[in-house]
């Protein structure tokens, strides 16, 4: 009797262990959605439960089979922790191709490790991650999750497909909630995928996707957070780290942050009060005033980042600002305005998305927290001054590319607002070129050359300034690509910030640079402003492009010819003009030895469908091919 | 239990410069001045930085290292205010000691303020702890009210039970370093073996001083300052194997333990004795002895195969499919090698103990190799912690073969490239140990050829072209881009040769004997110019340097290639109908000095092609930092060469 229980028990202990689950099996993949992929998710499901405004419960499970070894990071086996947000639960499961389990990992076999990234100095955020070596592929993982947390201002948005070069099986979303906290939530780009709401009443939210094939990363498209399908979900009603919170309207949720989270962080010692009055002085014109006070806060402070509990969302206090002289975003944002307020000037914290590579949005028709940026709004007329306080650089009221042309929230006390920052023209993202070069009967060139930048260009190319002696002349080496063996004889830089104009003087020399074969010289005319031009070809191209930032770079460059020599060939004038833009170039002979060389390229910022790409393509390539146009000279 | 330590300083005398190096003395001129004397362009620089190393003693827990820490740091530019945060990591990973502690104290801002220094201290609010993982913390401060021309001080105590190796002094960053010195106070029952890592050397000086303890004997100290003045910064550069390697730097590891009246510990100062307790630690015999777990594997896989060389490949090429490393380094085990066996990953100790362990079983000499890799820096002298990885070397017939199977893409005799750091120590059951060349001697190759037409009606190049990739150029291409598709190898081709098109895509990538061969057809815009009726073409057309990979006028680092490499250049351009050749670059060679490297170009034509051959070689892995102006001469004479024009003109 006894030895049968035992085999029972042990019976029983072996088909658990061993169980095969059929459905994990790799057999059953449509080969639709191997294509382009590492990884296929079989399954993505969240279980949202919003118990009440304080209380919220997610439960995650994710089956990937992975591919190959680019598809382990689909595997997204990893959740953050904090104060306010604990795991229940967290464990995976390995099953081979044929769906038959290898190996489970429990809570205590994923790591745990401190979240903090490069730039931040301290934070309490922490993170439990898997590090599973695979023995074999393709292979199944089940990746499990449950987690609870008392903040409800942000419930993770839900993507459909979060990723590239990873299909989706199934996708699965369950929201449920209480009928009166003012659940909302926004559908993007739905269209052409297989998504079905299978559920919505006023507690409950589901949807379940089925069949999407993996994509492919293609250069110049749009984030992928314009072109996946995604639902954003937010709570009227929300609570965040002890303070409860509104988000009916942008005014209410604006007036909310304000009296909350604001409220009483701009105090400033009187000494320093008086010190910031002595140095405005008689002052009266309030940007006049700002821009006194922004170049104190810029030689004063510097950015350090630090984020624990009600710290991540809330400004340090301004009198430890000016105590301490560092901050993050918000905490330099709101000591400037708490100095500001000192000397009569309005401004008002500004929540945005920070971002050099898209101009991000806050999805202004849906209220919510959002953003992970703060700068500083002085109103001026009709329209704002920006300021980005966290540089200590940035001439007043420049904003680069960072935060540039894209909708933000100003918090002000009676309430939000949502308005775009600054556009950069692209007419007024100038580079100006100005300049000689000579060449002498070896091929040898020596040239000076003037670059005056403005508007977009400026910010990509002050950076220079603060590069180290060995730093700079490399950057100008890889600059000047185009000229090998140079030398770099004399630069001198001038940032007028004033006027937001970058001046470049720079003396430069190289040997070889004309060809000499037999009694021919050849050279490429344009020496010092080639395009890169180097737009990849992409097959059966998918997505739509963007061209974030046009341009406007205009070179004028005298160029000194070789005595001895006489003038073989020399190209002809040439101009390109298509919706992308416009291209010209033009030689003007001055005498036997003298040349103008004229250039002008203005580049289009837009958004351009899949098929125009190829267009693109061969615009730059012309405009890459005219850049490299040769003189041929023959000796007398 | 209390204790009591009386110190007698018997200190010959130490020449102290008059200059002030003791936190809080903080000077008007240093806080005035605009940029550092010996480097005007460091946007901060380290005026002083002592350390000092000394031992307490506690009946408990033995003998415990403190090392304090002082720095004094100039802010010149606003690129400089990182300084402003210091952050120190320490060990907590330890299984038999208890933690590393670590904590920063008398840390101040000084500021001139209207000609008077104004000092801040930092307070809790700019310190913190941080538990970054199971094995390390992190200590961190940021300072307050620090701007351009402020003055930071800072001090650090680290203690720790671990005495074997001390922490590292360093004494060369990124900014210039004015002062520094260390000071090491070791107990006479320690001996440590010293190193002087980088190309600035410190001033020495000793002595020896008397400790009297109550509650212990009595016993001697041995004292050393080193220091050293105005340390130039060192500064990233490409082609560099590890910084560290030559950042001046003082490291100190544990010789001998001898306590009186108990045996002498060694800790290793030979090469044999490092491969003596590298056997007893790793317990090496026991893994590699233990066969039972493989055998009836071993003998299916090698059944047929009756030559060494055939059951080495074999069992190779088992061990690398099998097992999966877990990306972990070592050369102790950590699970045993069975338990990786029966799992299917392991460490690098795991998976090469593997692969030793079924080599010998299947009779062919193989011994273990430690290995310091890459970024664990140079295995100067024997010791424990210069090592960190172990592979095989396995001989037939007198020749000796590398082996390392937990890369998915090496094969007998090419290791991963990391691997490929100065020499490797193989060490025998008996004692003995041996030097080992990990570098090899045969070049890998790159033979890249073109037959192809010249189209002046379409202005293109159209044809085949092939590209081949031998050893260790096979293995970093497979690395990178083993599993991509067609499209992708297609679209990388593409953008590393400006204006190609690819048509039709071949290759031969995944048999790893074989060398990485692909095949293309193309057609090619901006091969050649035509201008006014003639075709300028470059002889090398897309393969040609765009420019010199050594920009720099100056270099502080040796230059590190990895191994030595043959560039293969194998043109035939159809000349068009109605075209002939109306000028050809000469032939030349170029050499190096010394024939580390060499350039060689040959062209020939006759009325119907042209043929353009090149071969481009370098033979040393790594060259001396006095070899630089060398290099990057030799690679502007191939730009200067490559440039130079074969011109068509109308027949």
């Amino acid at each position: 009797m006894k030895s049968l229980y035992y085999t029972f028990i042990f019976l029983l202990f072996t088909l658990f262990s061993y169980a095969q689950k059929a459905e994990y099996s790799i057999l059953t993949i449509a080969d639709s959605l191997k294509e382009n992929a590492n990884a296929v998710v079989r399954l993505d499901q969240m279980d949202i439960v919003i118990v009440s405004q304080r209380s919220m419960n997610m439960k995650s499970q994710r089956v990937v089979t992975v591919l190959n070894e680019k598809g382990l990071n689909h595997i997204e086996a990893y959740q953050h922790y904090d104060k306010k947000t604990s795991i229940k639960n967290i464990e995976a499961v390995v099953y081979n191709s044929l769906g038959g389990e290898i190996k489970k990992i429990k809570r205590k076999d994923f790591r745990d490790q401190s979240a903090v990234s490069g730039s931040t100095l301290f934070s309490d955020s922490r993170v439990v991650f898997l590090d599973y070596t695979p023995v074999t592929y393709p292979f199944t993982i089940v990746y499990t999750c449950e987690v609870e947390t008392s903040n409800t201002a942000f419930i993770p948005q839900w993507a459909f497909l979060s990723g590239y070069y990873a299909s989706v099986e199934k996708s699965v979303l369950n929201v449920t909630f209480p009928n009166n906290l003012g659940f909302k939530k926004k559908e993007f780009q739905f269209s052409g995928y297989n998504i079905k709401k299978q559920e919505e009443t006023d507690t409950k939210l589901s949807y379940t996707a089925v069949n999407i094939a993996a994509q492919k990363r293609e250069d110049y498209s749009p984030s992928s957070s314009d072109l996946f399908p995604r639902v954003m979900m937010g709570l009227e009603k929300f609570h965040l780290e002890g303070v409860d919170g509104n988000a009916a309207t942008w005014e209410a949720f604006g007036k909310w942050y304000s009296d909350n989270i604001l409220n009483g962080t701009t105090e400033l010692p009187e000494e320093t009060k008086t010190k910031i009055k002595a140095l405005v002085g008689n002052e009266k014109d309030p940007i006049k005033k700002a821009k006194i006070i922004y170049d104190f806060v810029q030689k004063k402070s510097r950015y350090v980042s630090i984020q624990v509990g009600i710290g991540g969302w809330k400004p340090m206090l301004a009198s430890d600002v000016d105590r301490l002289g560092y901050g993050d975003c918000k905490a330099l944002s709101n000591y400037t305005k708490a100095l500001l307020e000192a000397v009569d000037v309005p401004s008002y914290n500004t929540i945005l998305y920070g971002d050099p590579y898209n101009k991000s949005s806050i999805e202004s028709d849906f209220v919510s927290m959002q953003g992970n940026h703060m700068i500083l709004a002085i109103p001026s007329g009709n329209d704002y001054v920006w300021l980005e306080c966290t540089s200590q650089d940035d001439p007043f009221g420049y904003q680069g590319t960072f935060t540039d042309d894209r909708n933000v929230l100003v918090v002000k006390p009676e309430g939000g607002q949502i308005v775009r920052t600054k556009i950069y023209e692209d007419i007024g993202n100038i580079q100006k070129d100005k300049g000689s070069y000579s060449i002498d009967e070896n091929g040898n060139f020596s040239g000076a050359l003037s670059i005056v930048s403005e508007g977009s260009q400026y910010s990509q190319r002050t950076r220079v300034e603060h590069l180290q002696p060995t730093e700079k002349e490399k950057h100008y080496k890889n600059h000047w690509e185009n000229i090998n063996n140079l030398k770099l004889e004399k630069i001198s830089l001038n940032n007028d910030k004033e006027n937001i104009r970058f001046t470049e003087d720079v003396q430069l020399s190289a040997t070889s640079y004309g060809a000499v074969s037999g009694n021919k010289m050849i050279f490429v005319v344009n020496s010092f402003n080639q395009t890169d031009g180097s737009v990849k070809r992409i097959r059966n191209r998918k997505n739509p492009f963007e061209i974030q930032r046009g341009y406007f770079d205009t070179d004028e460059i005298e160029i000194n010819l070789p005595t001895g020599f006489n003038i073989e060939f020399i190209p002809s004038n040439y101009e390109l003009k298509g919706k992308f833009g416009e291209y010209k170039t033009e030689i003007i002979k001055k005498d036997n030895n003298k040349l103008l060389y004229k250039r002008s390229m203005f580049l289009n910022k837009g958004k351009y469908s899949n098929k125009e790409y190829d267009e693109y393509r061969l615009f730059m390539e012309q405009v890459s091919r005219n850049d490299n146009a040769k003189i041929i000279l023959t000796k007398n | 239990m209390r204790f009591y330590i009386a110190v007698f300083l018997l200190f010959f005398i130490l020449k102290v410069n008059a200059q002030s190096y003791e936190l809080g003395k903080v000077t008007i001129e240093e806080l005035q001045e605009k940029v550092n004397k010996t480097d005007t362009t460091a946007p901060a620089a380290i005026l002083f930085k002592k350390g000092k190393t000394y031992f307490s003693y506690n009946e408990q827990t033995g003998f415990l290292a403190n090392h304090v820490y002082e720095f004094r740091i100039k802010i010149y530019k606003k690129e400089g205010l990182s300084w402003a945060t210091q952050k120190v990591s320490y060990y907590v990973g330890y299984e038999n000691l208890r933690d590393d502690k670590a904590a920063f104290s008398d840390v101040a801002t000084y500021n001139l303020e209207n000609g008077k220094i104004v000092k801040t201290k930092l307070n809790s609010e700019g310190n913190f702890k941080e538990k970054v993982n199971k094995y390390w913390n992190v200590a961190s401060i940021t300072l307050p009210n620090v701007k351009e021309g402020s003055v930071i001080e800072f001090k650090y105590t680290l203690k720790s039970e671990n005495i074997v190796r001390l922490p590292d002094f360093e004494f060369q960053y990124e900014i210039p370093v004015n002062y520094f010195e260390y000071r090491s106070e070791i107990p006479e029952f320690f001996i440590y073996k010293t190193l002087l890592v980088g190309t600035f050397k410190p001033e020495m000086s000793g002595d020896i001083g008397q400790i009297k303890q109550v509650y212990a004997s009595e016993y001697k100290q041995i004292n050393t300052l080193y220091s050293g003045k105005d340390v130039p910064a060192l500064k990233k550069e490409n082609f560099i194997d590890n910084i560290d390697n030559y950042k001046g730097s003082i490291q100190n590891e544990l010789e001998l333990k001898r306590f009186p009246n108990k045996p002498v510990v060694n800790y290793t100062k030979t090469w044999e004795g490092l491969a003596v307790s590298t056997y007893k630690d790793a317990n090496l015999i026991r893994e590699l002895t233990d066969r039972g777990y493989f055998e009836d594997d071993l003998k299916k896989i090698i059944a047929d195969k009756s030559s060494p060389r055939k059951r080495l490949d074999t069992i190779f090429k088992f061990v690398q499919e099998r097992m999966n490393w877990n990306k972990k380094k070592g050369y102790y085990v950590d699970k045993g090698v069975k338990k990786a066996y029966e799992e299917k990953t392991g460490n690098t100790a795991e998976i090469n103990l593997l692969l030793i362990a079924m080599l010998k079983a299947a009779q062919i000499q193989v011994h273990p190799v430690l290995v310091s890799t890459i970024e664990n820096g140079i295995p100067l002298f024997p010791n424990r912690t210069v090592f960190n990885y172990l592979i095989a070397a396995a001989e037939i017939d007198g020749e000796k073969i590398l082996l390392d199977a937990t890369n998915k893409f090496t094969v007998p005799n090419i290791l991963p490239l990391n691997v490929l750091n100065w020499k490797g120590r193989l060490i025998r059951e008996n004692g003995t140990s041996e030097e080992v060349e990990l570098i090899p001697t045969k070049p890998s190759m790159i033979v890249n050829s073109v037959s192809a037409s010249i189209v002046p009606e379409s202005a293109k190049l159209e044809g085949v072209l092939s590209l081949q990739k031998t050893d260790y150029k096979a293995l970093d291409f497979r690395e990178s881009f083993a599993n991509m598709t067609n499209e992708s190898h297609i679209e990388n081709i593409e953008s590393q040769y400006k204006g190609l098109e690819i048509e039709e895509y071949k290759a031969e990538i995944k048999n790893l004997s074989k060398p990485v061969y692909e095949k293309v057809t193309f057609s090619a815009a901006n091969a050649y110019d035509i201008i006014g009726g003639k075709l300028i073409i470059n002889p090398l057309v897309f393969f040609a340097y765009k420019n010199n990979p050594f920009k720099l006028e100056k270099r502080q680092m040796p230059i590190y290639f990895g191994y030595p490499e043959q560039r293969r250049f194998n043109l035939f351009l159809q000349i068009p109908q109605g075209y002939k050749v109306e000028s050809l670059p000469s032939p030349i060679r170029i050499v190096m000095e010394d024939k580390a490297a060499s350039y060689t170009m040959n062209l020939t034509a006759d009325e119907n092609q042209i043929q353009i051959k090149v071969i481009q070689e370098i033979t040393k892995a790594i060259f001396a930092v006095d070899d630089y102006d060398m290099i990057r001469d030799f690679f502007d004479k191939i730009i200067e060469i490559q440039n130079q024009k074969i011109i068509l003109k109308k027949a």
